[in-house]
């Protein structure tokens, strides 16, 4: 029986607290505060943390017999110290010694379909074991290419424009490494999943940041006006978003192509909860006129099939695009998992009543969750996609989303995200925090009701 | 459009062992190029696998045990103290493992050290983290390290080197004194390495795979990278680590983290029971590639290549084209693939050249498209067919191509 640290899991959906990317800018063990500064400087609004914090320990030490001891005392970023990654670490310890019930996690409690696990069982038992072609298994690219055109009506190559990848965060990463030069200007919307800013990081590229904010995180459109430019290189979308479930509409994404048609502008979007869409309908930038030449679509198979451990994704662009893509994805993991590559072909073929019940079942699913938040005393926010919701904690007095979040698994025995680490500024977020649905329905029942008996209004 | 790629990614050409593949694919022709078995893998660790996938482990996971496993299985190799809860991070492949190494420790600028002829894709990683390659020669016809060669390469920008060893395409297994050497110098001059070592325990005629990381001083600036896919055959599954002082592998974490979040969870959970195997299972591995490399080397030696070099670890052979014929690698191996029905690899995409120095005239690097890798990592069927068909277009004249002239 392993040891699964459920909380500990480095999925940045769910403690996006604990692993910011850090440079080391010259030899470890010294100067690395100097060149954190250079590094700061360069790019003052990314994150430049130097957390070298263990999972249990404070003061880190290496061991070698042979040599001495040497100690190196741990560092964060001034920016961080509020937030230090000990904070999450803390709260997971917390979580689990006050048995508190779970919808921080961005992942389900309940397992994927058994068609698709049997079609990896047999995968494995076939032989399909070996290393896949690096772009993907031609099957799933096939499979990808028939649904995309299902979802999108646009009609893509196979072998020239779809990249599998070891999940959608990867398919990120090489999409913002291979086509991203150091310098680059991108747009980014807070609050965002914060492998983005990281990656961005990784690349050297500026970053610009857009806030949405409550009640309907509406794109800004004229603060979009004035950012983007023709120094703008690309700007990265998710819709359906996480953290706040919103979509973005029609009207927002036909603005943001005219403005990148205009400045000529790349498109980077996450969609991978486009199947998680509730109140109205998914659109991919791909689709909207002249934009299928400047977009990358990205989706994965893990929110749609409830497998987020498989880590199998995908990147669609025209060639020229795909070319970057592949070259960073062949130095990143060179190959993607083979017999869930296959699986997720037979996944993607699912007949329509799969997505069907899935969206029925969310819904419910939703219904319990936001009912009983807002009969808590929540003020919630409407979130059209995802599973998740973006609800203000202020009623409850508390002075910041990551206190209330303490108190909330101390007092209470419920587990939120806070959002402030969605965001560049945290300030931004201090009255926020994230609840997820993608639990059993006994498990939202119970959080709701421990909820309505401990949270007091102030 | 096209300016839209970044200067990294417009630098990076198309795989030559992949187009040859395709090649070979078309004409149907049994594959020693590729370096993965074409035979199954263990039944336990498949089963394993199976069991995880029914058991729901099925998201996001990090299983620490493979963590308290690795420590064990490094202390028992090495005699190496690791503490599973810091210093090691689980990734997808050793490929991911290396890539996050690098981006944790390369600055735009840093001079990484490689040993030529080196596998292709670490220079890649290096330049896409800002890195400058830089590569050492080691010496035909033995590929052994000259310690002045490598002194010569360190200055002041030189942040890591970078070792593969049982290497791939050589099948070299660093000595002890190399190693010393090596180490000597990465103290001597405060640099760190990065350790490829997947063919860990692919090693033959008792040669003993020792890690860089044992060496006095070495295992606080090392980074080790192996992976289960050399080892279990199970090159798709995509698990794989690195090991390192804390600070660093708490580094490689985050990075990976942002790179692909986790490696596969089923697989994880099998990589336990695969880290779980008897010494029985590692002897028989062994064993089984120790007789098929001595196939290979009698075969190829038998239609007329010169083996100046046994490989002593990996399921690499680098065979040289034989002296009375005149054709390069691609050449030979397009011809290996009309004639013959077998492809293998043209050794020159694992030689690099230094962009920074002036080709020196002495230097004679004819050599470099003289070489052919062949992988043994294939069925005896496979094996057995592959040499019919060698022995059998040596009788089509495929080695007596220089006679066309007279």
């Amino acid at each position: 029986m392993s040891h699964t640290f459920v909380m500990q899991v480095h999925c940045t959906w769910t403690c996006p607290l604990r692993f910011k990317l850090f440079f080391f800018s010259k030899h470890l063990g010294h100067n690395i505060r100097g060149c954190r500064r250079e590094s700061c400087n360069l790019y003052p609004s990314l994150v430049a943390t130097m957390s070298t914090v263990s999972t249990e320990n404070a003061a880190v030490t290496t061991q070698n017999e042979a040599t001495q001891k040497t100690h190196h005392p741990v560092q964060v970023a001034k920016r961080l110290e509020k937030f230090k990654t000990t904070i999450f670490t803390q709260m997971s310890s917390l979580a689990i010694k006050h048995g508190a019930i779970n919808l921080g996690q961005g992942f389900p409690n309940f397992d994927g379909p058994e068609f698709v696990k049997e079609a990896a069982i047999q995968a494995i038992k076939d032989g399909k074991n070996q290393y896949a072609r690096g772009v993907g298994v031609p099957e799933l690219n096939n499979a990808i290419s028939e649904r995309f055109k299902k979802d999108t009506g646009l009609l893509v190559d196979p072998d020239k424009e779809v990249t599998v990848t070891s999940g959608c965060t990867e398919a990120i990463a090489a999409t913002i490494l291979g086509l991203i030069n150091p310098g680059d200007e991108v747009i980014l919307f807070a609050p965002f999943y914060d492998s983005y800013e990281a990656t961005l990081s990784m690349a050297g590229a500026n970053v610009k940041c857009i806030t949405l904010r409550p009640p309907d995180f509406a794109v800004p459109i004229n603060e979009l006006k004035h950012t983007i430019s023709k120094n703008t290189r690309a700007i990265l979308i998710n819709t359906p978003h996480n953290p706040t479930g919103k979509m973005f509409t029609r009207e927002e994404l036909s603005v943001i192509a005219s403005l990148c048609i205009e400045n000529d502008v790349l498109v980077f979007t996450d969609e991978v909860y486009d199947k998680l869409a509730f109140e109205i309908d998914h659109i991919s930038m791909a689709s909207l006129p002249g934009m299928y030449e400047r977009t990358v679509t990205m989706n994965s198979l893990g929110k749609t099939f409830s497998l987020t451990g498989w880590k199998i994704g995908w990147a669609i662009a025209p060639p020229h695009l795909t070319w970057g893509v592949r070259q960073a994805h062949s130095f990143l993991t060179f190959a993607t998992s083979t017999p869930m590559q296959w699986a997720t072909s037979v996944a993607l073929r699912a007949p329509d009543s799969y997505f069907v019940e899935l969206k029925r079942d969310y819904l419910e699913k939703k219904a319990i969750l936001v009912d009983g938040l807002k009969a808590v005393g929540f003020k919630v926010f409407p979130s059209s996609g995802t599973y998740f919701v973006v609800v203000d904690h202020t009623p409850f007095g508390l002075e910041n989303d990551v206190v209330f979040c303490e108190y909330l698994i101390k007092e209470v025995g419920v587990v939120a995200i806070p959002t402030s680490v969605f965001y560049l500024n945290p300030e931004d977020g201090k009255n926020l925090v994230r609840f997820t649905f993608c639990k059993d329905e006994g498990t939202l029942k119970a959080a709701v009701e421990r909820m309505k008996e401990k949270l007091v209004r102030k | 459009m096209e300016e839209k790629l970044s200067s990294v990614a417009k630098t990076f050409t198309p795989s030559p062992i992949q187009e040859l593949s395709h090649l070979a694919q078309r004409c149907n022709a049994i594959n020693l190029a590729e370096g993965f078995p074409d035979f199954p893998a263990p039944p336990h660790i498949k089963n394993a696998a199976v069991s995880a996938i029914n058991s729901d482990f099925n998201q996001y996971r990090h299983v620490q045990e493979i963590c308290d496993h690795l420590a064990k299985i490094v202390k028992n190799m090495h005699g190496l103290d690791v503490n599973p809860l810091t210093d090691l991070a689980i990734c997808c492949g050793q490929t991911e493992a290396f890539a996050a190494a690098v981006f944790a420790i390369i600055d735009q600028g840093d001079e990484v050290v490689l040993f030529d002829p080196s596998y292709e894709t670490y220079e890649g990683c290096i330049a896409m983290a800002g890195g400058v390659p830089v590569f050492v020669a080691l010496d035909p016809p033995h590929w052994t390290l000259d310690p002045n060669k490598l002194m010569k390469s360190i200055t002041g920008r030189t942040k890591a080197i970078v070792l593969n060893s049982p290497q791939n395409p050589t099948g070299k297994v660093f000595t002890k004194d190399e190693l010393e050497i090596i180490a000597g110098i990465c103290c001597t001059r405060d640099c760190l390495a990065i350790t490829d070592e997947v063919y860990e325990h692919i090693t033959f005629d008792n040669e003993k795979h020792i890690s860089l990381a044992s060496f006095p001083g070495m295992q606080e600036r090392t980074i080790i990278t192996s992976s289960l896919s050399k080892t279990f055959s199970v090159t798709g599954w995509r698990v794989g680590w690195a090991i390192a002082p804390a600070f660093i592998a708490s580094a490689i974490r985050n990075i990976h983290v942002k790179i692909t979040d986790s490696a596969p969870a089923p697989f994880q959970e099998a990589a336990l029971t695969a880290l779980r195997s008897p010494p029985e299972y590692f002897e028989s591995l062994r064993r089984d590639y120790e007789a098929k490399r001595d196939y290979i080397v009698k075969l190829l030696a038998g239609v007329g290549f010169k083996i100046q070099f046994k490989p002593q670890g990996s399921f690499f052979l680098f065979a040289e084209i034989p002296e009375n014929c005149p054709l390069s690698d691609l050449e030979y191996v397009k011809e290996m693939i009309q004639q013959a029905g077998v492809v293998a690899v043209p050794g020159r995409g694992f030689f690099h050249t230094n962009l920074s120095l002036k080709r020196s005239s002495e230097v004679d690097h004819s050599y470099q498209k003289r070489y052919i890798r062949f992988a043994f990592c294939k069925s005896n069927a496979t094996l057995a067919a592959a040499a019919l068909k060698l022995l059998h277009a040596k009788g089509l004249k495929l080695h007596s191509i220089d006679k066309r002239d007279a």
